[in-house]
């Protein structure tokens, strides 16, 4: 897992354990507005665009998914 | 030609009934030309000619989908092979012309929507501000006659544009399927408002008809009728005198009225939508919910997502998220959040998408100032909840409250229901002037005189009516509590044996035979969702 990617989540919302969670948006740890902090701070920091079409709860449910996601774009971009 | 004003008209279940029929004797080829024909038939019956408007719909659709298809298919052949920046750089050209076949797409289908259901509105309002800067010049207020189901399939169609933009689909080359999910009659009127993705293929692949599929279809629409005969059409007695003429009555018949109206809207699109989804899981055809009982909300933004589900999720997927993660938005959140912190920083991008999503929720529901207070109402309640939200928390831990708790949860529907039916209030008032007169009359000439007298029970319902929607709405009430649980009520019916079913069955057709509002002396309501 990216250090960078789980201080950006403890950043957002420190009371979650972000490296065994994996229910981050079922279980609203996360919500739209955190999501709309998140979504901001992961493209300046992997330069990388994040569509609208990314932005589903199979994709943020947990950091793994995150940095799934995260490598995919940086690949495709 | 006969003609169809409401799913609940005899000639409506008829087509239902022949399709139906046709449906389960025909081979897979010709049962998707069934659907297609009786989804144009049914179209034409409401709306005539104006059947044009949904062809033309569907053919630009599919044309602007191959477009943009072409472009990202050429997109995809240019940039194979090169080295990031330049495939980055060679994205953003094609990016470009995407944009501009979507801002084309959407001039198109939002701007006929638009003209033909907005442009008297804001000639109106234009004559208005002219007369009042002292101007003798009027514009002309045109008329139009409006397709049926035009802010539906419009929505539906946008949609689609937007997801194989996005590239989430890919565009279909077949006009047939798409003419089918665009125009799927079962649910053309009043939705659920789909996506491709949801039925598209199931349309076109046209399931063989099943028993199983049947029943639980069949079950569906007797609930539906049993929403619709029994509680809609009833709680019109008293509804429609009391918004007619509310200065003849006091604040609790006005307050009676306004959780009356809320009840009358839920049973009327709840039902509709029970009839719609039930048809369609008769041919085998599963559609979106469009409801999930809704009253057990505890916010006003858990009950938009319980709440004409489909509408809330093509606002968020289409309008708040693209807005709130659009360049500049993205930008305000990362300062704003450095200055105010993790709640409040994101809370602004947040409520500008906001605004954008409840000025078109209001103005999508009609063309009127009342609509855009209702939306503007529950922009206010929704960004109030957000911002006073970090507050709550802290009282509620200082006077050692567990907000988990059942007491603080039922407190909290009671005040979310409170809250809906006062928006409700406003929805159904003959304008905003009349809908801010009824709401002050509530707390300025609040008394129970006319229980006392008796006079409540001559407003349009008498105490038999009363007594049928009290037992009608501890129905409902207890059946969302059996929901709620996970249980599922069709399911378990159907798995009894037969005498138990058609008990079931029987007990509901005559429950809305002996108790539904039809017939002399009643008028049925209109279906409100379809104006919309």
């Amino acid at each position: 897992m990216d250090e960078r990617l789980l201080e950006i989540l403890e950043d957002i919302q420190p009371e979650v354990d972000f490296e065994t969670c994996t229910t981050l948006i079922d279980d609203h740890y996360l919500d739209s507005l955190s999501i709309i902090s998140l979504v901001a701070e992961l493209e300046e920091e992997f330069d990388i665009t994040i569509p609208t079409v990314e932005i589903i709860p199979d994709n943020f449910n947990s950091a793994e998914k995150m940095w799934e996601m995260i490598t995919r774009l940086s690949e495709e971009d | 030609m006969f003609s169809i004003v409401t799913y609940f008209s005899v000639e409506a279940l008829l087509l239902l009934l022949v399709t139906a029929l046709l449906y389960a004797c025909l081979p897979q080829k010709l049962r998707r030309w069934v659907l297609l024909l009786a989804s144009y038939i049914f179209f034409y019956s409401i709306s005539g000619k104006l059947l044009a408007y949904l062809l033309f719909s569907t053919l630009s659709v599919h044309h602007i989908g191959l477009w943009l298809a072409d472009v990202q298919n050429e997109c995809a052949a240019q940039t194979k092979g090169l080295a990031r920046d330049e495939r980055k750089a060679l994205n953003a050209v094609y990016q470009k012309k995407q944009r501009k076949i979507m801002g084309f797409a959407c001039f198109i289908h939002i701007g006929l929507l638009v003209l033909l259901k907005y442009t008297p509105f804001f000639s109106e309002n234009i004559n208005t501000l002219l007369k009042l800067a002292g101007s003798s010049f009027k514009l002309q207020i045109p008329k139009y006659l409006i397709p049926i189901g035009i802010s539906f399939y419009t929505l539906q169609a946008v949609a689609y544009l937007f997801d194989v933009y996005r590239k989430k689909i890919p565009a279909d080359r077949n006009l047939m399927r798409l003419a089918l999910f665009m125009s799927f009659f079962p649910q053309l009127m009043e939705g659920p408002i789909c996506r491709y993705s949801d039925t598209a293929v199931a349309l076109y692949d046209a399931p063989k008809m099943r028993y199983d599929n049947f029943v639980l279809g069949s079950q569906r629409i007797l609930f539906g009728l049993m929403k619709k005969l029994v509680i809609a059409d009833r709680l019109n007695l008293l509804i429609q005198n009391v918004y007619a003429e509310p200065n003849k009555y006091d604040g609790f018949i006005i307050a009676l009225s306004a959780v009356g109206y809320t009840f009358q809207l839920y049973a009327d699109f709840s039902g509709t939508m029970d009839l719609v989804i039930g048809a369609a899981q008769m041919f085998g055809i599963t559609l979106p919910e469009n409801f999930k009982r809704p009253f057990f909300s505890a916010t006003i933004s858990e009950f938009w997502k319980r709440w004409h589900i489909t509408l809330g999720t093509w606002f968020k997927d289409y309008i708040f998220f693209p807005v709130s993660m659009s360049k500049p938005m993205k930008k305000l959140t990362t300062q704003a959040r450095k200055k105010l912190g993790n709640h409040y920083g994101p809370l602004i991008a947040g409520a500008v998408s906001l605004f954008c999503v409840w000025i078109c929720n209001g103005l999508w529901h009609g063309a009127g100032w009342n609509y855009i207070f209702f939306g503007m109402y529950h922009f206010a309640l929704i960004l109030g909840g957000n911002i006073a939200e970090p507050v709550v928390i802290k009282i509620t831990q200082k006077l050692h409250i567990n907000r988990a708790s059942f007491p603080y949860r039922c407190i909290q529907i009671a005040r979310t229901f409170i809250l809906v039916c006062f928006g409700e209030l406003f929805f159904r008032a003959e304008g905003l002037k009349s809908g801010i007169k009824m709401f002050c009359k509530i707390f300025t000439d609040f008394t129970f005189a006319s229980l006392k007298s008796g006079s409540l029970f001559k407003c349009g319902m008498d105490r038999q009516d009363y007594i049928i929607i009290i037992v009608s709405a501890i129905l409902l009430f207890v059946i969302g509590i059996l929901q709620e649980k996970g249980i599922q009520i069709r399911n378990s019916i159907a798995k009894k044996n037969i005498a138990v079913q058609f008990a079931v069955y029987y007990a509901l057709i005559l429950f809305i035979i002996i108790f539904g509002a039809y017939g002399a002396g009643y008028v049925p309501l209109d279906p409100i969702y379809a104006g919309f």
